[in-house]
């Protein structure tokens, strides 16, 4: 029998290493937990996929150096958080975002000064 | 065929009303508009809201400026309220004694010993020594855990402060498991070398040892003369999830009394109060000076600045400052969250404070001044008619349902104000301080709130927490549901419900600390109000006598405060209710309305 665990779903297609090591961060210090598959398709495509197979109902898709974060239900496209080329705290935010986004808690910024 | 208006102006909204006098002699109510006051009620000023106001109302009627035969201004109550807030405790912290915050995600649970080391000067640390690690900002996580790692077999760490919102990161790397402070802003000002004790509460729990002073004794070891000098530390402490005290020669903190002063109200008998005596003793001493003439403060203290500051406000409308008295005042005890001074990550202690709303009362209001002007400016016939308490009670009787004699609430802005109307045609009025800005005062100072807008907005909409993208949890416990998907900035935040749209509240707040705060402000200012201003004019000052309510004014229209009031006045059996003004108005164009009535009965065509 094969058993989700209740995991922030992340799906990458050649995901900009530094970027991801900051999104996996911002999800850990929350302390939720998160799985990281390789995937193939666009941005809106991975974010989508990734929070309906999610079984909190959240997920992350990176193509390279741009990020989308996106919650179950939500049409494709229509991204709760979209980054291209971020810098780190915004990476940071994002993560802390998808698992504040479980938590029920009101979201970081993501964009503006640190 | 006649185009009169009727101008209201009060504290803080400027109402218009429009009718026509046909040639027959039957009289229409055509429009009716309102716009917030330009400037202090009865001074020049006033004319820039009147003229926009107006305008929307001839427009709404479908007539033209020029088709206007003549303005009807009411003779406004020379009354003016006015609020205040003074807190009457202040908390400061000497020398950095302790950290008391809520970060969203502390690590590690439990308390720990030891002294302040900073990490960039852990290969000074010693063998033996229990230590509690500082780590600022520009070390990240990776850094810090391999950097305590590397120790953990030479040193004794016992706990951890950082800078950063990184605990949680941290602990996952440490190889001992020790509770981790995070999200402190002031590091820098932590004194290194001294003992310290830090807690960690466990999830959904607040910290136990540190904010109980034998606890902190226990801990740092203090002798009684100590653990006393510990114990507003340990007061502002409760219900903190993380704390760290630190044990510093002289630090401490210290509960101020400020010296608030005396209010002295001179009226039939000369009273004197103490403003740190509370609201109720200084209501009872109002009470008990029975008919005031003035009301003064202790010169050179908070109060005395503060009574003359609202005198100040009032001397643009009239000429000489003898003129102005303060004739009535309400005090409203509160507590406000102040941020301590001296702390480290932003810590805030609930400090004492009290509202006070003032009446202040002049010889008259140059409402002549007005209507010149607006004579000058419309090229209309301008005249000051009525008072506003009659014109209030002539407009509150158009509300389907009454009878003389009336009683009218008029609850406004700056001024709770009652009028009794007789079937003989004797008025009796009163006026109360404080109304709706009291209220947003008290909100604004209880939550702490940056904004007196958004203290506005929560005062006259409901509540709501945005629980999922598609559905929002209302504040009696319905939950409402969306087609669209809710703008994620509003997720997991409590929003109002305005008529238009959903407005954030910024500041981290759960809803039912708003809502109480919200129902007890308006439970202080109006329910007590109403009882003390309908008292004041009862026949034989029996609340009994009088038949019915009618509640008019800004306030009334408040989607709680009249069944606040209603039920509160059920005990005497009294119909109490929202006014309906013209049976379409609601509370509101209650004198406007009175003012076009009054020129029918004038019999002015």
């Amino acid at each position: 029998m094969v058993v989700n665990k209740p995991a922030i779903l992340i799906y990458g297609k050649d995901p900009d290493q530094d970027f991801l090591k900051e999104i996996l961060a911002g999800i850990e210090e929350e302390g939720v937990l998160y799985s990281l598959e390789e995937a193939e398709g666009d941005l809106d495509t991975l974010a989508f996929e990734a929070a309906n197979a999610s079984m909190l109902g959240c997920g992350i898709g990176i193509t390279g150096q741009r990020i989308a974060m996106q919650m179950y239900r939500l049409p494709k496209g229509h991204n709760v958080f979209e980054l291209d080329t971020p810098r780190f705290w915004q990476c940071r935010n994002l993560g802390a975002n998808s698992a504040r986004a479980v938590k029920k808690m009101p979201f970081k910024p993501i964009t503006g000064e640190v | 065929m006649k185009l009169i208006a009727g101008v209201d102006i009060g504290n803080s909204t400027t109402e218009v009303c429009v009718g026509m006098m046909e040639e027959n002699g039957e009289f229409h109510f055509l429009s009716s508009a309102a716009r917030m006051t330009t400037g202090t009620k009865g001074t020049l000023p006033n004319v820039h809201g009147i003229k926009a106001a107006l305008s929307e109302a001839l427009d709404r009627a479908g007539v033209s400026p020029e088709d206007l035969d003549g303005v009807r201004l009411n003779e406004a109550a020379p009354v003016i309220g006015d609020t205040a807030m003074e807190t009457i405790t202040e908390t400061i912290i000497t020398e950095s004694s302790m950290i008391g915050h809520n970060p969203s995600t502390p690590a590690g649970a439990g308390d720990a010993v030891g002294e302040l080391l900073f990490l960039e000067h852990l290969q000074r640390g010693k063998a033996g020594i229990p230590y509690l690690i500082v780590a600022g900002r520009q070390f990240s996580y990776e850094e810090i855990a391999s950097c305590v790692n590397d120790h953990i077999q030479t040193l004794d760490i016992r706990g951890m402060i950082l800078q950063a919102d990184e605990a949680v990161l941290v602990e996952n790397r440490l190889e001992k498991k020790i509770p981790i402070v995070d999200e402190v802003r002031h590091i820098d000002r932590v004194p290194e070398g001294k003992m310290a004790a830090i807690e960690v509460a466990l999830p959904g729990t607040t910290i136990r040892m540190l904010s109980n002073p034998y606890g902190i004794a226990t801990l740092l070891r203090l002798n009684s003369e100590e653990t006393r000098m510990v114990t507003p530390i340990a007061k502002s402490l409760i219900g903190k999830r993380s704390a760290v005290v630190i044990r510093t020669p002289n630090g401490n903190v210290r509960e101020n009394i400020l010296p608030a002063g005396e209010l002295r109200f001179h009226g039939e008998t000369e009273q004197r109060i103490d403003i740190d005596e509370g609201a109720d003793k200084i209501m009872n001493a109002l009470e008990s000076a029975g008919k005031i003439r003035d009301i003064t403060g202790q010169e050179h203290t908070n109060i005395g600045n503060m009574l003359r500051r609202i005198r100040r406000g009032m001397e643009q409308v009239s000429e000489e400052e003898s003129d102005i008295e303060i004739t009535d005042l309400l005090a409203v005890d509160t507590l406000a969250p102040v941020e301590i001074s001296g702390s480290l990550a932003g810590e805030t202690c609930m400090e004492k404070a009290v509202g006070i709303a003032a009446m202040v009362r002049t010889q008259r209001l140059p409402m002549r001044q007005i209507a010149d002007a607006l004579e000058k400016e419309l090229h209309v016939h301008a005249v000051v008619a009525g008072v506003e308490a009659v014109m209030a009670s002539l407009g509150a009787l158009t509300t389907p349902g009454t009878r003389l004699p009336l009683a009218i609430l008029d609850m406004g802005g700056g001024s709770t104000d009652a009028a009794i109307l007789e079937e003989d045609g004797t008025v009796r009025t009163t006026h109360q301080a404080g109304a709706g800005e009291l209220v947003t005062m008290l909100i604004q100072t209880e939550l702490g709130l940056h904004s007196r807008v958004t203290a506005e907005q929560i005062k006259r909409y409901p509540l709501g927490k945005v629980e999922s993208l598609f559905h929002l949890r209302l504040e009696n416990g319905s939950m409402q549901f969306f087609e669209e998907s809710i703008d994620p900035r509003y997720y997991g935040h409590v929003v109002l419900l305005t008529p238009e749209k959903m407005v954030k509240i910024e500041e981290d707040l759960p809803m039912e600390r708003i809502l109480e705060v919200r129902q007890e402000a308006k439970k202080k200012v109006f329910v007590k109000n109403a009882l003390r201003a309908l008292r004041r004019v009862a026949p034989d000052h029996n609340l009994r006598k009088i038949p019915n309510v009618v509640l008019v004014g800004g306030s009334a229209e408040d989607f709680e405060i009249p069944e606040m009031l209603m039920e509160a006045l059920s005990e005497y059996r009294i119909v109490c209710g929202r006014g309906n003004i013209r049976g379409t108005e609601g509370a509101r164009n209650a004198v406007a309305t009175g003012l076009l009535l009054s020129y029918i009965g004038d019999g002015n065509h």
